[in-house]
């Protein structure tokens, strides 16, 4: 091969390879777009919407229980308005939102040009839409789900739920599982087999690890709840099925045990993309190899595991044998441990390297500090006694933001401001991040903090209004005004990505001096990721000197080639070439969920989904010439 | 501007129609999630049993065993015809595809035709009681499945008959039999449970 060099250190003829790699121009460019980059960022983008609208609707509740006795939202508004809020916020923002972060960055933290699958990508994000638009349309016409965002049964059943609002969050579920089970099949691929040259498995950034172990946990979980949402409650409420109804021989425990089966391991498909998140930032901000990496991985492995044995803690109160719900305790305390050892690798981290102080950095503070506060409520509600005292109290609200936002969102937000740069190719602003930080610090512990309080003096969860007299009112006003200071810090936290993305000052590849591949790749990100692909050497790549580091060299760049590499030290293995652009997985979407929508009115609309799916994988699938793998 | 060593892959197979290949590892992963899907219906079955004193319930025939069980000889030799189109597309050989394609197809048809004829002689519906929703559950899902395989194997006859395909469709072809395996393995519980634990743990206690 001859270094056609139109850059310096480049072995490749840039030109073609970006006509290779692009999308199409347009809107039909746009609509059959399966580059990674393009998908993870709507992804993301799509996530903060929802994010918006159930904080939207966080805020609402906040202004029904401020006061005692207020008549802001009518008790059936109040069901509709938290159960909307949770599911928005769990299978809506959350879990897309590691997606989008997920399928963004795998590819240019493993140095290859896409994922996997790229038009399954396309697709699984074109369901994620589909599903909440569905949700949100349903509610739009007053098919608004009101039994919580797990929905048990006898309440969520025909019987108490009339309407088709359950049936309608029962099906969303089905949209966001089947675009999460598309994202975790191909990022688990791209990460096992499309490492570049050298990245052996001891050698895999700490976020991949993450999102890793969160796609396997996605395989193991997100069945169940399929089972739960649509077998079992969807087809009792619309087929006459009986699995949750005890006249019949059904049991609506069932329904609760596969709920958490998949509901607790799904915390942890939030959170530990977000740990992965914080191992990144400390590393590049120390300027140290993050420390006790075996340990870090480890004790993900461990967590992923662990996480599907504790399911039983959420049924504490349902009157089990003791026996077994002893043996969930103890498995329920055990998973601290592996929480403890990452909190103290990154203590050690911290101590021992040179921090450079970024709001990426500060996030991650608040991070600590306030999942911390969580895992020991956590640990406390583990013990059996003190449960059937706070379930269902506003204690347990306050447990679980403490995890889910100091867990996952804090470390999503100093994610988003360590990154920014690569998505965006302009600095965020330093000052306005920090100010939205200490907004949202102050705000979320001035909202949550009081809820640990109320709990204990006896305000249950779900409740859409209380008397005066309890204690309770002091509290509720304080949750309230936090609530208003987290509003203030994410709109400044929104004004300032916006203002940056217009006129910040302009990003280098590598503003931090990070120490994984992203960081080599341009800002943001060319269509085809790397000109050459890298070769790795170290676990911190970047930090090896540039004249230690080779670069690949014979791929094609007149078709959409990768490298395909072994599993264990990514030794390369074969090249492989990638379909292009294509509108099939968004029609295919668009069939499935036409029919999906339906099949709560009728069972028939499953055979409008499953022609109108064929049709399209098959249209999806149909070879086109030239045929693109001739060799 | 200073010289970078360079690895060159140039060398390597442009593409790989074994267990190497990519889209082998997505099928695998997707045979993983429809495992634990039906896993857990199995898990489902003996709960809801747990809770029931006699299993299925009186007046209900537990499913048939003569038709499901001859229905498992074409449905195992239909692999057969998966391993030859497997190895056929391996070697490129178009004419070895089509047959074991088609041996498959024929096959996997007269199991869905047993199928059938057994789904006729069960005297409960799955809204009979919560034995005959997960039985219907079970069957259903796996019947949904089989389908769609099929299809995919029509699909796939068509293309390498019109000589329309290239490696990408090859490794198709030996995909759609790593797909077939996992239905023909996984059904071999299923129907374990379905058809013989109402007789081995369906009294009452
Ligand atoms: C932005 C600030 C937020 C505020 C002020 C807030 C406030 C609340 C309130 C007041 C409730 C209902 C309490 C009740 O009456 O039972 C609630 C429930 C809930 N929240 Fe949040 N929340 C916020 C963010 C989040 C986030 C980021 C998540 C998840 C990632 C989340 C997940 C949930 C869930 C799952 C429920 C339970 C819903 C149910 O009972 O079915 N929240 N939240």
């Amino acid at each position: 091969m001859t270094p056609a060099a139109t850059e310096p250190h480049v072995y490749a003829d840039l030109d073609v390879l970006r006509q290779t790699w692009s999308s199409k121009p347009g809107l039909f460019g746009w609509l059959s777009s399966i580059n990674h980059q393009e998908i993870g960022r709507r992804y993301i983008l799509t996530a903060f919407i929802f994010l918006l609208l159930g904080g939207f609707e966080a805020l609402l509740m906040r202004l029904q229980l401020a006061k005692p006795e207020n008549t802001f939202l009518s008790a059936g508004r109040y069901n509709q308005v938290f159960t909307l809020h949770g599911t928005t916020m769990m299978f809506l923002f959350a879990v897309p939102v590691m997606e989008g972060m997920g399928i963004y960055l795998v590819p240019l933290m493993v140095g290859t040009r896409n994922v996997a699958f790229p038009r399954l990508n396309a697709f699984g994000y074109w369901m994620y839409l589909a599903g909440g638009l569905f949700l949100y349309g349903c509610a739009f016409f007053n098919m608004v789900p009101d039994a919580g965002w797990f929905s048990y049964p006898p309440l969520s059943g025909p019987q108490f739920s009339p309407g088709k609002g359950v049936d309608a969050w029962a099906q969303m579920i089905t949209f966001t599982e089947i675009s999460a089970l598309c994202v975790a099949v191909e990022l688990v691929v791209t990460i096992l087999r499309m490492r570049a040259p050298g990245m052996s498995l001891n050698r895999i950034p700490m976020f991949c690890w993450s999102m890793l172990v969160q796609s396997f946990m996605i395989i193991f979980a997100m069945p169940a709840v399929m089972i739960a949402s649509t077998v079992f409650l969807l087809n009792d409420r619309t087929l006459g099925t009986h699995f949750v109804n005890p006249a019949e021989g059904g049991n609506p425990l069932l329904y609760q045990h596969v709920f958490w089966f998949f509901g607790h391991p799904e915390v942890y498909i939030i959170f530990l993309p977000a740990l992965g998140m914080v191992s990144s930032i400390l590393e590049t901000h120390t300027r140290r190899q993050i420390f006790g990496y075996p340990a870090l991985v480890l004790s993900l492995v461990g967590n992923g595991l662990i996480a599907f044995g504790l399911w039983v803690h959420h049924m504490f109160a349902t009157g089990l044998p003791q026996i077994g719900e002893a043996y969930f305790t103890a498995t329920s305390m055990m998973i601290a441990i592996t929480s403890g050892v990452q909190i103290f690798c990154w203590l050690a981290t911290l101590w021992s390297g040179r921090l450079r102080v970024t709001t990426a950095v500060h996030f991650v503070f608040g991070f600590i500090f306030i999942f911390v506060m969580g895992g020991m409520t956590g640990v406390m509600l583990a013990s059996i006694p003190l449960d059937l005292q706070a379930h269902d109290t506003f204690f347990v609200v306050a447990h679980f933001h403490y995890v889910l936002i100091g867990g996952a969102l804090f470390p999503l937000f100093g994610g988003f401001h360590y990154w920014f740069p690569k998505f965006t190719g302009r600095m965020i602003d330093e000052r306005l991040g920090r100010l939205s930080f200490w907004l949202l610090f102050v705000g979320f512990n001035a909202t949550f903090f009081p809820m640990h309080w109320l709990g204990m003096l006896g305000m249950t969860r779900r409740v859409y209004t209380y008397v005066p007299g309890l204690g309770w009112d002091r509290a509720n006003m304080a949750a309230t005004i936090g609530a208003f200071i987290i509003l203030l810090g994410g709109l400044i936290f929104i004004a300032n990505a916006l203002r940056s993305r217009g006129s910040g000052a302009r990003a280098e590849n590598d503003p931090w001096e990070g120490s994984t591949l992203e960081w080599e790749a341009g800002s943001p990100p060319a269509p085809y990721n790397f000109p050459n692909l890298p070769v790795v050497t170290s676990r911190t790549a970047l930090w090896t000197p540039v004249a230690e580091r080779s670069i690949v060299v014979g791929l094609r760049e007149d078709r959409r080639e990768i490298l395909i590499s072994n599993v264990l030290d990514a030794e390369p293995h074969h090249r492989s070439v990638q379909p292009r652009p294509s509108l099939w997985p968004l029609l295919t979407a668009f069939g499935f969920s036409i029919g999906l929508a339906g099949s709560i009115f009728a069972f028939f609309w499953y055979y409008v989904a499953s022609v109108l799916g064929m049709i399209g994988l098959i249209g999806w699938f149909w070879p086109n010439r030239p045929l693109e793998v001739d060799p | 501007m200073s010289e970078r060593r360079t690895l060159d892959v140039s060398g390597l197979p442009p593409y790989e129609i074994s267990n190497q290949a990519p889209l082998f590892w997505g099928q695998v992963l997707m045979c993983l999630i429809e495992g634990t899907l039906l896993c857990m219906l199995i898990a489902t079955y003996f709960y809801l049993r747990l809770g029931i004193d006699v299993w299925p319930g009186p007046g209900v025939h537990p499913p048939g065993l003569t038709l499901s069980s001859w229905a498992l000889i074409p449905l195992v030799a239909s692999c057969v015809g998966s391993y030859l189109a497997s190895e056929a597309a391996k070697k490129d050989s178009r004419s070895g595809m089509l047959l074991g394609m088609g041996l498959n197809l024929s096959l996997a048809v007269i199991f869905l035709v047993l199928r059938a004829l057994d789904w006729n002689s069960l005297n409960f519906t799955w809204a009979s009681d919560a034995h005959g929703s997960i039985v219907w559950t079970i069957l259903f899902l796996h019947s949904y499945d089989i389908v769609a395989d099929i299809l995919m194997t029509a699909v796939l006859i068509v293309i390498v008959a019109s000589g329309r395909y290239g490696p990408r469709q090859r490794i198709g072809v030996h995909v759609d039999s790593v797909l077939w395996y996992f239905l023909v393995g996984i059904w071999i519980p299923l129907y374990g449970v379905v058809y013989w634990a109402p007789r081995l743990i369906g009294a009452s206690r």
